[in-house]
């Protein structure tokens, strides 16, 4: 842990949480992005042309070598002069180079990440050649001296009276704040420049090996006009952004403005191949591939799949994380779950350690991902290497590597926990105080008191009467199921013994792994995999419930993952994953058991949240509702009803605790705009954070776990 | 007409006006009428050559401009044909190889547009037969799909027509006009 740079993060940090008017902005753009995304892409399957895209970039990683020959020859053949960048500043140096070999003053650009990636305007003006950003949103930073905070809207992040101080000082008059004046201002100003340039500087966003030309993708017309009025275009396009195909082309230009920002299609596609006509002679054109990271990236195989990017900017369009700091804390030159991923392998580890951290885990980007990307899992493996270079902290360590890792001690520590709380919790089942430099922990939620006796003792003392039981299964409880709502197991007891279902608790079970994992210590994680599939197994169990989602994708997809090498736990790690179900999953899809609950509860009006992993994760969302609704209360969906609650697990106890509670606010205003008098979810975790915030709120909402709405629903049966 | 109507209706959605024109003489009346104030820029191409558009633009009373880059600046107006149109989004495909076309497609406010009717295809997919085939026709392109005006949405992401490019987009639709999808 390098402590002076997370010092600077925490300023930036705190410096955008302060500022409310930048996370309005940005919520509204997600909610408005999400209506008009649901538009564009009516009567299209999503998913299916994902994969279509997830299968072609692949195939384009593992030929790359063959198609990046073939787009060189014929690019070569059109008349461009290409050029292998291996790094930022080869490719900085042959641009400025071929610019003093021009004499050129100037030189129009237009939106190019890949520029801003290798600072090519810093190498441009040491070479003396002035260069002019023409995208109107890069021309607003350029004059602010800042840079992108999205990757398709690089000044999302400022305001009219911003943008009409910085074009005043251009014009040298008071501009109104007015945008279609300002935006006239930009065009006026910025004509001049094409006609003017001695070169013009594009990107890519494709580039097309069957013809050797490129794609170019845009709304403004500012790349129309740089690639035809200078005598010189230079083309600055990053190697992973080749196709095979025109039909491969195609495919990308379907779903990429659909997925950026709702638009069918941009006002522009520009097909450019070879040295056009361009006054009465042909164009110079220079193709400048950049590798800079992204051959190593080829290389690494559990981040690879990061090289499928489109660069729609969707992950951080959907993240809340996004929403509530920016671009400009979450992300280095590229933003978003992608931009830490590729910060990594293009700017350096150290420069992605601090945002590596800060996304929550919600997987909200990978539902959206026009590549099937799994940002999380990269995430979490970055994490890893991360935590392997820099040390995941003395503290995490002990935790982990000590104390977690040997059950009988982690355990009875959480014992002890329950008698020496008593002071603060005073005989409640919630903290809402903690004394001294713990209490920013119960400033916006309260904690739930670790319970006097765990799950796991009580539900020996619980009579379980099914006299010719369907299933016998095993309760995985979880850390919070097990030691802070063990009431939550008890009431799955009650609800399975009612579907004539026996259940079980193994007693060697252990923490599911992720709070290890997703601090980046992953020697733990598997210790404990192991330790759960030995204890899970040992009963042999016809299901494994689980209460948690989280929990649930650590036995489903982490203990497989990590034990797959390994001959001697593979195969049992399978078998667990095969027979592991959450439990309303289970009541509706193994069981087909909704109707038994069919107007038991006494009515209520109740609204669903969505957990994450269990949404994104385990692809439950339908069998709750299903089984809310049949017992008889009314369901009423509030808005983001399966965006995260900012729990994320020691995201919102110590890494990141400030941007959970403005997640957790989000959601509160979300849960009381419904009119429920109930919020029903399926995971401890939501449940600490949610329940937490309302009980501080002083709402009278409630926060329950399905299986407690099932429980008390059966309580009425005569 | 099933694609002819997609596209319409997509392509109006984007911000292109659609006008249908009985013939050239009635798209030459439209064109004379916004150019009363301004140069015209009409880059060379078959289709607009056999109709004798040039003609009778100047009989119009239509003032015609070099489509030079020094009086390009200055044109109010410029008119093109294109190869075909895209009806799921509602996209124009021109061929912009000659420097000419380009020009007239980018500096003037106004950009009229010449299709013949007959001339959709459904949708990107299908638009890449005639493009293949228009690589094949000559060994350096530049080819454009254009979709209603010049839009911005950089500044508080409120959408603004007419950043760099044109800020009006007239689709004239013509019968008859050209039935090679690869002709401008």
């Amino acid at each position: 842990m390098n402590k002076q740079r997370s010092q600077q993060y925490k300023v930036r940090v705190d410096q955008a949480i302060a500022t409310p008017k930048l996370q309005k902005a940005l919520h509204q753009f997600g909610d408005a992005y999400m209506v008009s995304r649901g538009k564009a892409f009516t009567g299209l399957d999503f998913e299916a042309l994902r994969s279509e895209i997830a299968t072609m970039k692949t195939g384009v990683r593992v030929n790359h070598a063959a198609l990046l020959k073939q787009f060189i020859q014929n690019a070569e053949a059109a008349g461009a002069t290409v050029f292998q960048a291996k790094t930022a500043e080869d490719a900085n140096s042959y641009i400025a180079e071929l610019a003093k070999k021009k004499g050129a003053k100037l030189a129009v650009k237009s939106k190019s990440m890949a520029s801003e990636e290798t600072h090519l305007n810093v190498a441009l003006e040491k070479a003396g050649t002035k260069a002019l950003e023409t995208d109107l949103g890069e021309w607003i930073i350029q004059l602010a001296g800042q840079r992108p905070s999205h990757m398709v809207m690089p000044a999302i992040h400022m305001f009219k009276e911003d943008v009409a101080a910085l074009f005043s000082k251009v014009t040298g008059q008071q501009e109104p704040a007015e945008i279609a004046h300002l935006v006239q201002v930009a065009r006026e100003q910025l004509r001049q420049g094409y006609l003017d340039a001695d070169i013009g500087i594009t990107g890519a966003n494709i580039a097309v090996a069957e013809t050797g030309g490129i794609a170019l993708v845009t709304n403004e017309g500012n790349a129309r006009l740089a690639s035809t009025l200078p005598k010189v275009h230079v083309v600055l396009v990053g190697i992973e952004k080749l196709v095979p195909t025109l039909e491969d082309a195609a495919k990308v230009i379907r779903v990429l403005p659909k997925n950026a920002t709702g638009q069918l299609l941009t006002s522009y596609v520009t097909w450019i191949r070879g040295a056009v006509p361009c006054g009465d002679e042909d164009k110079e054109l220079h193709i400048v591939l950049l590798d800079n990271g992204r051959s190593t990236l080829a290389e690494s195989p559990h981040c690879q799949d990061a090289l499928n990017c489109i660069r729609c900017g969707a992950c951080a369009n959907v993240c809340p994380v996004y929403q509530t700091v920016g671009g400009h804390v979450f992300g280095h030159i590229y933003i978003g779950a992608i931009g830490i991923i590729l910060t990594a392998f293009f700017h350096g580890l150290d420069n992605a350690a601090e945002i590596v951290r800060a996304c929550i885990g919600c997987r909200s980007c990978v539902a959206i991902c026009p590549s099937n990307i799994d940002l999380e899992e990269i995430i979490l493996s970055l994490r890893e290497t991360i935590g392997d270079e820099e040390g995941i902290g003395a503290a995490k360590n002990l935790v982990f590597r000590k104390v977690m890792r040997n059950r009988k001690l982690f355990h009875s520590l959480l014992r002890a926990a329950s008698v020496l709380q008593k002071p603060v919790t005073k005989g409640e089942r919630t903290i809402r105080h903690l004394p001294l430099f713990f209490s920013s922990l119960t400033e916006w939620r309260t904690l739930p008191a670790v319970a006097d006796k765990p799950l796991r003792d009580l539900i020996l003392q619980k009579p379980q009467r099914v006299e010719k039981p369907r299933y016998r299964v095993a309760l995985y409880g979880g850390c919070a199921n097990d030691f802070l709502y063990p009431e939550l197991g008890l009431d799955l007891v009650t609800v399975m013994n009612a579907l004539d279902v026996e259940v079980y608790y193994p007693q060697k079970q252990n923490c599911c792994g992720v709070p290890a994992l997703y601090s980046g210590d992953k020697e733990t994680a598997v210790e404990l995999a192991k330790q759960n599939i030995d204890a899970m197994l040992e009963g042999n169990p016809d299901f494994v419930l689980t209460t948690c989602p989280t929990c649930t994708m650590a036995l489903q997809r982490d203990f497989v993952e990590h034990l797959k090498d390994n001959p001697a736990w593979a195969g049992r790690a399978e078998k667990l994953a095969a027979i592991t179900v959450d439990a309303a999953g289970f009541i509706v899809n193994q069981l087909g058991a909704a109707d038994v609950f069919s107007q038991l509860a006494s009515s209520e009006k109740v609204t669903y949240h969505d957990s994450c992993h269990l949404k994104r994760g385990a692809g439950v969302w339908k069998e709750p509702r299903q089984l809310i609704e049949s017992s008889g209360h009314q369901l009423v969906e509030m808005d983001h009803a399966d965006r995260c609650c900012g729990f994320g697990g020691s995201y919102s106890l110590t890494s990141h605790p400030d941007i959970a509670k403005m997640i957790l606010n989000d959601k509160l205003g979300d849960i009381a705009a419904s009119g429920a008098t109930c919020v029903a979810m399926d995971c401890p975790g939501c449940m600490l954070q949610i329940r937490g915030g309302l009980e501080k709120q002083g709402s009278s909402v409630r926060a329950q776990h399905t299986i407690e709405l099932l429980a008390e629903a059966l309580k009425n049966k005569k | 007409m099933d694609l002819l109507k997609q596209f319409s209706a997509v392509a109006e959605a984007a911000g292109a006006v659609l006008i249908d024109c009985q013939n050239p003489a009635a798209a030459v009346a439209l064109i004379a009428e916004r150019a009363a104030t301004g140069g015209v820029l009409l880059p060379v191409s078959a289709s607009c050559e056999r109709a004798q558009l040039a003609e009778q633009l100047k009989k119009a009373g239509v003032s015609l401009l070099p489509v030079d880059r020094v009086q390009a600046a200055d044109a109010v107006v410029g008119v093109t044909s294109a190869c075909f149109a895209i009806a799921d989004t509602g996209s124009l495909v021109l061929e912009s190889t000659a420097e000419d076309v380009r020009l007239a497609s980018t500096l003037p406010t106004h950009h009229f547009v010449l299709l013949d009717r007959s001339k959709v295809v459904a949708d990107g997919l299908a638009a890449i037969e005639p493009l293949r085939r228009m690589h094949q026709q000559s060994p350096r392109n530049y080819i454009a799909y254009i979709t209603g005006p010049s839009r911005t949405a950089d500044i508080e992401r409120v959408l603004t027509i007419g950043v760099h490019g044109p800020k009006q987009l007239t689709i004239l639709l013509l019968d008859d006009w050209s039935s090679d999808f690869l002709e401008m």
